[in-house]
C-alpha cells in the first residue's frame, strides 16, 4: 500500500525533475534584484522608478520564464523521459493557494518594514518562509529519493544566508542601496538587506537548479535518432 | 465465507496485477501522460508495457490516443472515469483487507 502511495506522488516530483522550477524561480529573484538595484541607484524620476515599468518588467519576466521552461521541457525533458499533463483542477487550487500565501507574505513584509522595526525581523522571517516553502516542495516531491536528498543542504543554506543578512551591520546593507532613491517608509539599510536577500536566494536556487539539471542529463539518455534518418546524415 | 475473504474477492484483478497497478497509480495522479513517461517510471520494456495497456484499454480503464509531438509519434494515455472509480474502489478494498 505504501508503494502505491509513493507512486501517486511521483508525477508531482516529475514536474521539477529537470530543475526548471528552481531555475525559473532563480531567474525571477535575480530579475527582481536587478530591478530593485536599478530603482535604488537611479534618480526618483528615472524610468526605472515608474510604476508602468514594473508591470512591463514583470510581464516580460513571466513570459521569459514560461517560454524558457516550455522550451527546455519540449526539447530536452519530454523527448528523454516523457510528457505529463497535470490535472487542471489541482493546478488551479495550487496556483490560488500560492498566490494567496505570496500576497499575505508581501503584505506582512511591507507592514513589518513600515512599523519601523529593525530590518532583521522582516528579512529573516521572509527567508524562513521561503526556506519552509522550498523544504515543503522537496518533501512533497521525493525528499527520500537519493537524487533529491542533497537539496536539504540548500534549505540549510537558505536559512543561514537569511540569518547572516539579517545580522549584517546596517551601514553595509545601506551601502548597497546607496541611499539615492529609497521608497518612503523604507530605510536604506532595509532596502539594501532586501536586495542582498534576493541576490542570495536567487543565486542559491540558480545553483540548485543547475545541479538538478546536470544530474537529470547525467541520469537520462538522449532520444535515439529517428530510424529513417541516414546514419551518416551529418557527414558531408 | 468470512468478511476478509469476501473483501479479497472484491479486489479488482485487472488493477491488482503489479505492473498494471503501477500504471494506474501513475495515471491516477495526472490528466494524461505519454508512453515514454510510463516506460521511464515503471522501467518496463515496450512489449510488457503495451500488453498491460491493452489489458487496461480492454477493461475500459485507459484511453489511448495516438498523436504527434511535432514530427515525432506520441501515444497519450488517460485514465477514464471508470478507471478512476475502479482504482479508488481498489484502494479502499485493499485498505480494508489490510
Amino acid at each position: 500500500m505504501d508503494q502505491v502511495e509513493s507512486l501517486l506522488k511521483r508525477p508531482k516530483a516529475y514536474n521539477n525533475i529537470d530543475g526548471t522550477g528552481e531555475l525559473g524561480m532563480a531567474f525571477m529573484c535575480l530579475c527582481f534584484a536587478l530591478l530593485l538595484w536599478l530603482q535604488l541607484n537611479t534618480p526618483k524620476d528615472s524610468i526605472w522608478n515608474q510604476m508602468y515599468v514594473l508591470f512591463i518588467w514583470v510581464g516580460l519576466m513571466v513570459a521569459m520564464i514560461y517560454f524558457g521552461i516550455m522550451a527546455i521541457k519540449n526539447h530536452i525533458t519530454y523527448p528523454r523521459t516523457g510528457f505529463v499533463a497535470y490535472r487542471t483542477q489541482n493546478r488551479i487550487w495550487t496556483t490560488i493557494v500560492a498566490l494567496v500565501i505570496g500576497a499575505l507574505a508581501s503584505v506582512g513584509l511591507v507592514l513589518a518594514v513600515h512599523s519601523h522595526r529593525h530590518i532583521v525581523m522582516p528579512v529573516f522571517f521572509l527567508g524562513l518562509f521561503f526556506a519552509a516553502g522550498y523544504a515543503f516542495g522537496i518533501a512533497r516531491s521525493g525528499g527520500v529519493n537519493a537524487l533529491f536528498r542533497w537539496k536539504w543542504a540548500v534549505v540549510l543554506a537558505q536559512v543561514l544566508g537569511s540569518l547572516t543578512i539579517a545580522v549584517l551591520p546596517g551601514e553595509l546593507t545601506a551601502a548597497l542601496a546607496n541611499g539615492s532613491s529609497v521608497p518612503a517608509g523604507f530605510s536604506a539599510s532595509s532596502a539594501g538587506a532586501f536586495l542582498l536577500w534576493l541576490l542570495m536566494y536567487g543565486t542559491l536556487l540558480l545553483i540548485s537548479g543547475a545541479i538538478s539539471f546536470w544530474l537529470y542529463l547525467r541520469h537520462t539518455q538522449a532520444p535515439a535518432k529517428e530510424a529513417h534518418e541516414p546514419a551518416n546524415a551529418d557527414v558531408q | 465465507m468470512n468478511r476478509q475473504t469476501q473483501t479479497f474477492n472484491e479486489i479488482d484483478r485487472v488493477i491488482h496485477e503489479p505492473g498494471r497497478l503501477m500504471i494506474v497509480s501513475l495515471l491516477f495522479a495526472v490528466d494524461r501522460a505519454d508512453f515514454l513517461y510510463l516506460q521511464h517510471e515503471t522501467e518496463m520494456n515496450k512489449g510488457t508495457l503495451s500488453s498491460h495497456l491493452s489489458r487496461l484499454e480492454e477493461a475500459g480503464y485507459v484511453d489511448v490516443l495516438k498523436t504527434y509531438r511535432g514530427k515525432v509519434p506520441q501515444t497519450l494515455l488517460h485514465l477514464t472515469g471508470a478507471g478512476r472509480k475502479a482504482f479508488e474502489h481498489y484502494r479502499r478494498k485493499l485498505k480494508e483487507a489490510l
